[in-house]
This record gives structure tokens, sequence and C-alpha cells, in this order.
């Protein structure tokens, strides 16, 4: 069962994003108010709010944390067409901040002319780096040479997508057969361009992210997409929130020994497709042991999705966010 | 960009109607203006002086006002007004500092009519006052305001704002006396036209520059002010004090702000920098526009509204060379592209989730397909007033928690920690990891781990354990219940026909034992997991243990490996081996695909929990000492690869690190690597350190190995000398003192040791954690005040 626990969150505006931290004790908040919050769980489970600040000069869009290796921090990216990288910090014994936890900006990423939709570090595994891409469909990939330095920021990639940008999500698999790979979702509303998620692949021999795949049967507006966790698996699976929610299974073709200068092909399946809510699908989030898919729509509804052993993706929970009873039943959750 | 929708606005005796259309300029333009009946616009700029005819589907050139062959600096226009009474009568500001008025009534060519040459610098402004048909006003970068009678040559009046430049001045809409300046200081002052001697009221409104003003058109008191500092700020000045009532923050300097027409909280603005467009705000919600023109490609220097009592069009000039006219329909609204909830999984399973207050609420307001839904057609819902639903938002935050007893990321927390990987004969680690898993409720892996034992284990060691080992072999009646005598591989398909005929029955007879045995041996079990429970990692003296544990189970495999290669008594089989002729080295051997292997592979991956227990009946039929272990090896690497793809990498792992050189060559490296790392990196975002350094330490892959050692260096001091220890071991070699005493309880600390990092004095963790319950300062009395972090 779950317990809805409401949060005075006193934003003033719309909440655009939540976001954990890698071990689940901290959660960030950003919010058209052009502010992040950044909540941190207590003892006895409470949320309390430990920090919130002005981030940017327009509508925050996203935040996300960075892996706690690289230290607190967090990167947001706003309609005002930056993104920012921030890091907490304790005061310095000499300072007036002494033992106090404040957050600092490290850097302002303004190569964008138009707004920066969705921001993401890339798996650890990569080194510190960082994705943004925008509303003229550029997507950006910086690298932090030297991790200690959160301050240099070398924008590494340029990848223009054609299509007007909306999310990102990277490949989290660490394995060596699988090179960096990055979904790209659109939120352009017109059906001349068929094809909202286009898929790159860093190609080792140019150097270069090159388009892998183009999944031609997401026509509608994206607003959110996420790889499963890839857990030692050999394929990947990734979930679109669109008009309604999808499950792909992306599998690699064997790819010769000879390192060609071409992307892996991919062979797609589709596992699930659901639309149930009835209406755009906002989000979609897994969880760790991508056993679980929760999606959330315009019908201000979560929903959990779970496979069986065959594949079969059903919904096993329909939570609201208000809190009035939601049913599910607690066996399907293990 | 091209949207043929089309407006038609009744206004009284006259009718607007037209789409959003543009046209091409010859230069860019500095300002427009449009004519009182919203038939005409004017285009002015340095090189530019244009007017143009609004058609219903297009601009039309009308007529060029840089007339004469030698260019003018007058005609180099800052601004640009047409007077909204007199429909002939304009008036711009030139770069020069002239004010010119032009009649378009005059027959010859040259419609310029009076010249104003009083300024110094640059006229940033001119304004009509909006009922007096002569009076009219400029603002120049020289720091005056003039008012000029149109009958007369000269100005009537002077205002000097002692402040820096005038960027704007308007006249009050309502108020017949005043008007407003806004300045390049961040000042905004209020003047009443008779009294040119000092102003009525002046106020700051923002850090650096206020580059525009306009006046609310219904409101008498509200004046919005936009300014370099990106704000835009509606100020009430019916009070004593001007009051700041709304806020709004854009994305760049505000160049010009315009109240939208028959809105009362609209306004719209642009910038003078970086960003080129045209955004459309309700001062109640300040963050996000309420629409926004995107069409320009540079920079937009002038808005206007075509009509004053039309909220429909916005015409637009550019330096980007284009005029154009944007319909409202046709404007982006940001919000409809906003995400309106934020979802986040967290660690334990616990879900974030914000959202719109009205989404949750769950009224009828919330938006259908685009394209209609498909249930209710879309004019069934009553649309509640757009903007009234724009300005109100807000989103509530909550948490679902999985409560307590269904946390269903325990099972992994639980598994990793009492999961045993080394230590012990291979047997009873096997034996473990079922009772482990069974405990969790997992029986297929649990039959797993079972199968496994039964599959590598050597019945010779069997039969010769520790005194402590003999209840633990109980738990395998499979083993010892059948005797290993008479099957030989031609029985696995009668076998399998037996299964499918009398399950049941099997599951009954093998599964009674089985339990009993499991109740019967809790109490030895829970003694070993008391030990394995606190599998802790610790420096120093504690590892040697360790190694040699690991070591001597290393021992025990070759031990077993000897025994397999042995000749047993089963005389059928013998024949099997011999199929094979690099059976005796099987660590080095491939895969030895047989059919019974391959057909049980097949069973493995259609396991379901139930049907394994049936399974281990039939795979027990296959147990003989005389199948060598490699003959499982390509099941079970099927199953590991099943057990992976299915996303549980910790069973691929745990079985891969449990079995050791048994599969370790069946697997490639690669594949091993992958699942390391994803099983370490899951670990350690579980915060479970100790397992994850297990898993390091015991993974064969010298990727994964290394992780352990990169990047890692300690330099030690010694607590008592303060100076760097050189050699290895813990007695300081300059003071020769034992370095590492516990400054708590003063004995040699073995195991974790912590020390701060100030005065490297330190000691027991558990020792050091209570003495800073009590004080904050060093327990060994240096005066220091620790600090851990």
């Amino acid at each position: 069962m779950f317990l809805a626990r409401s949060i005075a969150a006193d934003h003033k505006d719309l909440i655009h994003d939540v976001s954990y931290d890698f071990h689940g004790r901290r959660m960030a908040t950003c919010s058209s108010d052009q502010s992040v919050k950044v909540w941190d769980k207590s003892e006895n489970g409470e949320w309390i709010c430990t920090a919130n600040w002005k981030t940017h000069s327009g509508s925050v869009w996203r935040v996300t944390w960075a892996h706690p290796e690289f230290g607190q921090v967090l990167a947001s990216c706003s309609f005002d067409r930056t993104a920012a990288v921030w890091e907490e910090i304790v005061g310095e014994s000499s300072d007036k901040q002494r033992g106090l936890r404040h957050w600092i900006k490290r850097t302002t990423l303004v190569d964008s002319r138009t707004s920066v939709t969705d921001v993401k570090f890339a798996p650890k595994h990569m080194g510190l780096m960082l994705t943004t891409c925008s509303a003229d469909g550029v997507v950006r990939i910086y690298e932090a040479p030297d991790v200690m330095n959160l301050s240099q920021w070398s924008l590494q990639h340029e990848i223009s997508c054609k299509l007007s940008s909306s999310c990102i999500s990277w490949n989290p698999s660490s394995s060596r057969v699988h090179p960096p790979m990055i979904a790209v979702g659109s939120d352009d509303s017109s059906a001349v361009y068929s094809g909202k998620v286009q898929i790159y692949e860093y190609i080792d021999h140019t150097r270069k992210y090159a388009k892998a795949e183009t999944l031609m049967t997401v026509t509608d507006p994206v607003h959110d997409l996420a790889f499963a966790p890839n857990l030692g698996r050999s394929f990947h699976v990734l979930a679109i929130a669109t008009k309604d929610v999808r499950i792909f299974k992306l599998i690699p073709m064997r790819r010769d020994a000879t390192h060609s200068s071409t992307p892996t092909k991919l062979e797609i399946q589709v596992l699930a497709q659901f639309d149930n809510h009835n209406s755009q699908v906002w989000r979609v989030s897994w969880n760790i042991t991508s056993t679980l898919l929760a999606s959330s729509g315009d019908d201000g509804c979560v929903r959990l999705w779970k496979a069986n052993y065959m594949d079969n993706w059903k919904c096993t929970a329909i939570l609201r966010g208000d809190g009035i009873p939601v049913n599910c039943s607690h066996d399907v959750l293990n | 960009m091209e949207k043929m929708s089309r407006v038609t606005t009744a206004l009284g005796s006259s009718s607007i109607s037209g789409r959003t259309m543009f046209c091409h300029l010859d230069a860019p333009a500095n300002a427009i203006s449009v004519c009182r009946d919203a038939t005409q616009v004017v285009v002015a700029g340095r090189n530019i002086f244009k007017i143009y005819a609004l058609e219903e589907e297009q601009f039309v050139e009308k007529l060029n006002l840089r007339v004469g062959r030698k260019p003018s600096l007058n005609f180099s226009c800052a601004d640009v007004m047409w007077h909204q009474m007199e429909e002939n009568l304009l008036a711009t500001a030139a770069t020069n500092g002239a004010v010119v008025t032009w009649n378009l009534g005059k027959p010859s060519r040259n419609k310029q009519e009076q010249l104003f040459t009083e300024h110094k610098r640059t006229v940033n402004k001119v304004c009509f006052h909006p009922t007096e048909v002569y009076m009219l006003l400029s603002g120049s970068q020289d720091g005056y305001m003039k008012c000029f009678d149109l009958r007369k040559k000269e100005s009537v009046s002077t205002f000097s704002g002692q402040s820096e430049s005038v960027r704007d001045v308007q006249f009050s809409m309502k108020d017949y006396f005043t008007f407003a300046a806004s300045f390049e200081n961040g000042n905004v002052q209020l003047w009443d036209i008779r009294r040119p001697d000092r102003y009525e009221r002046m106020f700051t409104a923002h850090t650096g520059p206020v580059f525009c003003c306009d006046w609310h058109p219904d409101d008498r008191g509200w004046l919005a002010t936009g300014g370099r500092d990106k704000m835009v700020k509606v100020w009430d000045m019916t009070t004593n004090r001007a009051k700041e009532i709304f806020c709004v923050q854009t994305i760049a300097s505000v160049a010009r702000v315009k109240w939208r027409p028959e809105r009362k909280w609209h306004l719209a603005t642009c910038s003078m920098m970086v960003d080129h467009n045209i955004y459309v705000w309700d001062v109640r919600r300040p963050f996000i526009p309420f629409a926004t023109f995107e069409e320009h490609k540079d920079v937009t220097t002038g808005i206007v509204w075509r009509h004053q009592h039309d909220p429909h069009f916005l015409l637009s000039g550019s330096k980007d060379s284009t005029l154009y006219q944007h319909m409202f329909k046709d404007a982006s609204r940001p919000v409809d592209r906003a995400n309106p909830e934020g979802l986040c999984f967290g660690l334990f399973g616990d879900l974030a989730f914000a959202a719109k207050e009205s989404l949750i609420s769950g009224d009828a307001s919330r938006k259908p397909y685009p394209g209609g839904d498909r249930r209710y057609p879309i004019f069934f819902f009553k649309k509640p007033n757009p903007t009234e639903q724009f300005a109100h938002v807000s989103s509530a935050l909550s948490v679902f928690e999985s409560s307590v007893e269904s946390r269903h990321m325990d099972w992994l927390v639980k598994t990793a920690r009492l999961y045993l990987l080394s230590g012990k004969p291979f047997a009873e680690l096997c034996d473990h990891n079922a009772k482990v898993a069974k405990e969790l409720n997992r029986p297929q892996v649990s039959t797993t781990w079972t199968m496994l034992r039964i599959m590598f284990s050597d019945p010779a060691n069997l039969s010769t354990p520790g005194p402590n080992h003999i209840g633990k072999l109980g738990t395998l009646p499979l083993m010892n219940s059948f005797s290993m005598k008479e099957m030989g591989t031609g029985l696995v398909a009668e076998g399998r026909l037996e299964r499918s005929k009398g399950e049941s029955r099997q599951d009954n007879l093998h599964l009674e034992p089985g339990n009993s045995l499991i109740n019967s041996n809790n109490d030895e079990n829970e003694e070993t997991e008391g030990s394995e429970g606190q599998a802790e990692y610790m420096f120093g003296d504690a590892e040697l243990d360790d190694d040699d544990l690991y070591s001597m189970e290393h021992e025990n495999h070759a031990a077993e490996e000897q025994e397999y290669t042995l000749p047993q008594e089963a005389f059928p089989l013998r024949h099997e081996i011999m199929d094979n002729p690099s059976a005796p080295e099987h660590l080095q051997q491939d895969k030895a695909d047989s059919p019974h292997a391959s057909g049980n592979e097949a069973e493995v991956m259609c396991l379901t929990p139930i049907e394994s227990f049936s399974l281990i009946s039939i795979s027990q039929p296959l147990f003989s000492p005389h199948l060598p272990a490699q003959f499982f090896c390509p099941v079970v690497r099927e199953m590991l690869i099943h057990y992976a793809e299915q996303g549980d990498v910790q069973m691929a792992v745990s079985v891969l690190i449990v079995l050791g050189d048994r599969i370790r060559k069946e697997i490639d490296d690669l594949t091993q690597e992958h699942w390391y790392t994803s099983y370490i990196d899951l670990l350690q975002r579980l915060e479970l350190w100790n397992v994850s350094n297990e898993v390091i330490k015991l993974s064969t892959c010298s990727a994964i190995t290394c992780l352990n050692q990169t990047s890692t260096t300690l330099h030690v001091n010694c607590s008592n000398c303060k100076r760097p220890m050189s050699n290895r071991g813990w007695i300081c070699d300059r003071c020769h003192q034992c370095a590492s005493v516990c400054a708590v309880c003063h004995h040699v600390v073995k195991g974790l040791f912590v020390w701060c990092q100030g005065c490297s004095h330190g000691g027991h963790l558990e020792h050091v954690m209570n003495w800073l319950k009590s004080s904050s300062h060093c327990p060994a009395g240096c005066g220091h005040l620790c600090e851990y972090t």
C-alpha cells in the first residue's frame, strides 16, 4: 500500500519537476516561480525544505542531481535559455556561514538561443558530463574536465535534432559493449515530421554522436522519456510519455568485430502501449530495479505498470494526487 | 508559421479583420505607430519612413515619406507617433535631436511640416496629448523634456528631470495635465504640464535604466514600467507613494511595454537585446507569459496594438526589416507546453508527485486530447474563462510512500545483506542462499540455488562434512532419497514424462521432507546467519583472515575438482565421460552442448514458481556423480543470462561469485563486467557499502577488482609525533610508539579506525561516536574541535 504524504511546497507557480537524489534521501523541486527548493527527509520521515533560492529569470523546467561522487550537485534549466550547475557547500570556518550548508552557482551555460527544456547528467561511468536540450532542437553535451572544478564546462558535442526538443534520457548501461546512447524526445506538434523520438549513439571511430534510430511510430508530441535502469541486461528499455504511455525494447544487433563507423543497428519492439490516462501523459519514471514504471497524465493520476515474466505489462495501481483511497494490491509490488 | 485563422472584430461602426501576416521592409525599423482607425501603420527607422495600409490579406505600401535627394538626418527616426485625433498628423523623434511633425494632407511630396531643433542629443520619444490636438511632448537623451504647441515655432515649456537621459514620456490617459517620464538612472517622474519648474513626484522604479512606461488605458492610476533589470513593474499611482502592485520577471531587458486593450491584466513586452520574441503577460501570473509571438528573427523594436479597443491584433516592427501583424489566436501559449506535473521514483519505491491542483481535483477543466477526446465532443465542456484559469494556478506536492510492510525494495536489500558469497564450502553457500531466498518468498530463486548445489556439488564431499554440516545436508533430501545408481541419461525423457503426468504427486513427495527438515534446522541456520550478518569489512589485520578463508576455499575447490575426475562406481555413465575427451580439464572446456542439457535449459527458461519444485525432481534424476559439473555449464549460463535479462542482476552476480571458476569461463568477460558494474552501482545506491566492497573483492574481473585500487592512496600521520608514517605497520619509526591507539580506550585499534583530519586523533568508530555525543572536542585532549565529515 502507498501512503500519500502531502507536502506544503509553497511554490508560487506550477511545479514542473521533482527529482530524488541518488540515495533517495533528498528531493529537489523546481517551479515556474524561478526557484528551486531542496527537501531533506528527516528521521521521522517528514520532508523538510532546507534550501530555497531563485535560480533563473524564467520558469525552471527541470532539476536533476549529479552522482554524489561529484558532491551535492544540482543542475537546472530554464525558459531563460540557460542551464545552471549548483553545488551545496558547507561554510568555511572563517566565514559567517561557518558550518551552514548553502547552495552556490558554479556555472551558467548560455549557449542556447531558446528555452532549455531538459538537463541531465550522463551516467557516472562516463565522467562528469551534462546534457541539455533546447526548444530549437539542439542537444548539447558538456564535460567538466576536472571533476573538482564545477565552474569549468566545455561544450563537447552539439547534436542538431531539427525538431524542437522537450526531453532527453541517457542510456544508463555501464557495459562496454554499449556505446553511450541518448534518446531525445520532441514536443513538436506538427504532423509533418513523424518520429518524435530520436536515438543517438556515440561513434568511437568519428568521436561524434550519430543518429542510430528514429522511432517513427511515435508521431505525437513527446513530453518525457526514460531509459530503464539497465541492470546487466543486454537490451535497453525505453518508456515514452506522449498522448499515451509506451514502452519500447531496443535490442542492439550483434556488430561485427571490426569497429564500424556507423551506429549499432537496433531492433525495436513495442512492449506496451497504454492510453488509460485518456489524455496527455506528462511524466514517466522507473524504479531502480526497472520492474515498475510510473506515469502521470492530465487526468491527475499516477499509474504504475509492471510486467509479468512473459513481458506482459499491466496496470497495477492508480494513485491520485489528493490522497483519495488508492487501489493497489501490495503483492504485485514485490 | 503561416496560420490562416482570421478574426473579425466589430468596433462600433467599423470592423477589423485580418490574419497573421508580414511584409519585408527595406531597412530595420525603430518604431511603428498606427493611425486612429487602424487602417494604416507608419514605420520609422534610421533608413526608413513609410506608411503601409493594413489590408485584409497583406500590407500595402502607401507612402514613402523619405523624399529629396540628399539624405537628411531629420529622417533618421528613433520614434514615431501618429496623432490619435488628427489623422494627417505625425511626429517623429530624430537621432540628431530634431523633433519633426509631418502633415499627410500636404499636396507636395515633402510632407514635413514643423522642425524643432531644440534638443541637443537624440530624442528618444515623442508623444501627442491624447485629447489636446496641438500639444506634443518629447523626451531626449540630453535629459530634457519639451512641450510643443504645434501652432508655435518653439517649445512652450521645458522640463528638466535633473536626472539622466529621458527614455520615455507618456501622457496620462485620464489626467489631462499629467505625464510620466522614465530615466536612465532608474527613476520615474510625474509632471504636471502646467508646472515646468519641478516634478510632482519621483520614485526609483528599477535598478538601471527604465526604458519604457505605459499608462493603463482604463485604470487611472496604473503605470507599467520596464527596465534593463528584466522586470516589468506595475505601479499604483493613486496613493501618496507609488506602490508596486505587480512585478513581472522577463528573461531580457524590457524595451517596450504596452497594455493590451480590453484586457485589464494583460500587457505586451519586447526586449532590445538577445530575445526577439514578443510576450503578452498576465500581471497576476508574473512568471509564465500568457502568450508569445515568435516570428521575428531579430530584435523587436516597436510594438503597438492595432486598435485601442481591439485586443486581437498586435503590430510589430523589427530590426530584421519586417513588419508583422500578429493574430492573438496564432500566438503560442508557453503554458500549454509547460509541463504541469513532476514525477520521480525514489530509491525505496516512494513516488514524489507534483501536479497542478486543478488536475488533481479532477474537475472538468482538464484538457481533452488535441484533436478531441474521443468520448466527448469538445463543445460539451463548458469552458471556463481561459484568462481566469490562467491566472490562478498552483501545484500540489505529495510523496507516496510505500508502507513499511510492503517496502518493495526490501527484498533486494535483505538479499544483498544476507547472501553468503564466500567463506564457506560451496554447498553450504548454496544452501544458505537458497534459504535466504525462500524466507524472502522468492521460491524460484531459492530453487535455483538448490539446483546449483545439486549440479556442482560433489557427492563424495557430502559424505564427509564436519559435524555442524549434517543438518544442512538434510535440506537436500533429494540427493539422499534417490539413489544415483540407476539413472542413466536415457531416463531424462522418462522423468520428464512422469512429471507431466504426476506432477502434484511428486511435489508432495519431495516437498514434505524438505520443509520439515528446514524447520528442524532453523536453530543452526540462525547461528550461521548471525555470523554473516556482520559481514563488515575491516582495515588492517582482519583482512588477512578473510583472505585466508578465501584461499582455503580455493583449495576446497581444487579438492572437489580432483574428485570429479576420478572415475566413480556407476559404470553405465562412464561411457558418457569418455564421450567428452576434454572432460578432465573442465575449466578450459567449452560448452558441452548435449541434447539433454538443452532440453533442460528450456525447462529453466519457462520456470514459474510452482513448476520449479517439480523441476527439482526432474533434475534430480539427472543428478549423478558421473555427470561432470561442466555438463551443466551451458544450462547455468543460460540461466544466468535469463536472470540478468529479467533484471535480477543480483542473482546473476551472486551465482557468478559463488560458482567462481566453475562457470566463469562460460560467460564472456564483458558481460560479466557489465553485471558486476550494474550490481555494484545498485548496491552503492542502496548504501550497502560493505556488500558492494565484498562483491568488488570477490569478483574475478580485472576491471572490477581494480575499482578499489583506483585513486585510493592513504597518507597516514603518526598521531603522536604528527609526522608522516613512512613504513608499513602501526609502529611509528620516529617516536617508536604505536600510532593507532584509540584516543578513548587507549587500545590499539584493529578494524574500523576513524580519525579527525584536523588533529589526527581518533580511534574505534564506536568509541569516537559515543564520545562525540557528549563533547565536540577531541577525546585525546588536544583541544581541537574535531570535524568528522
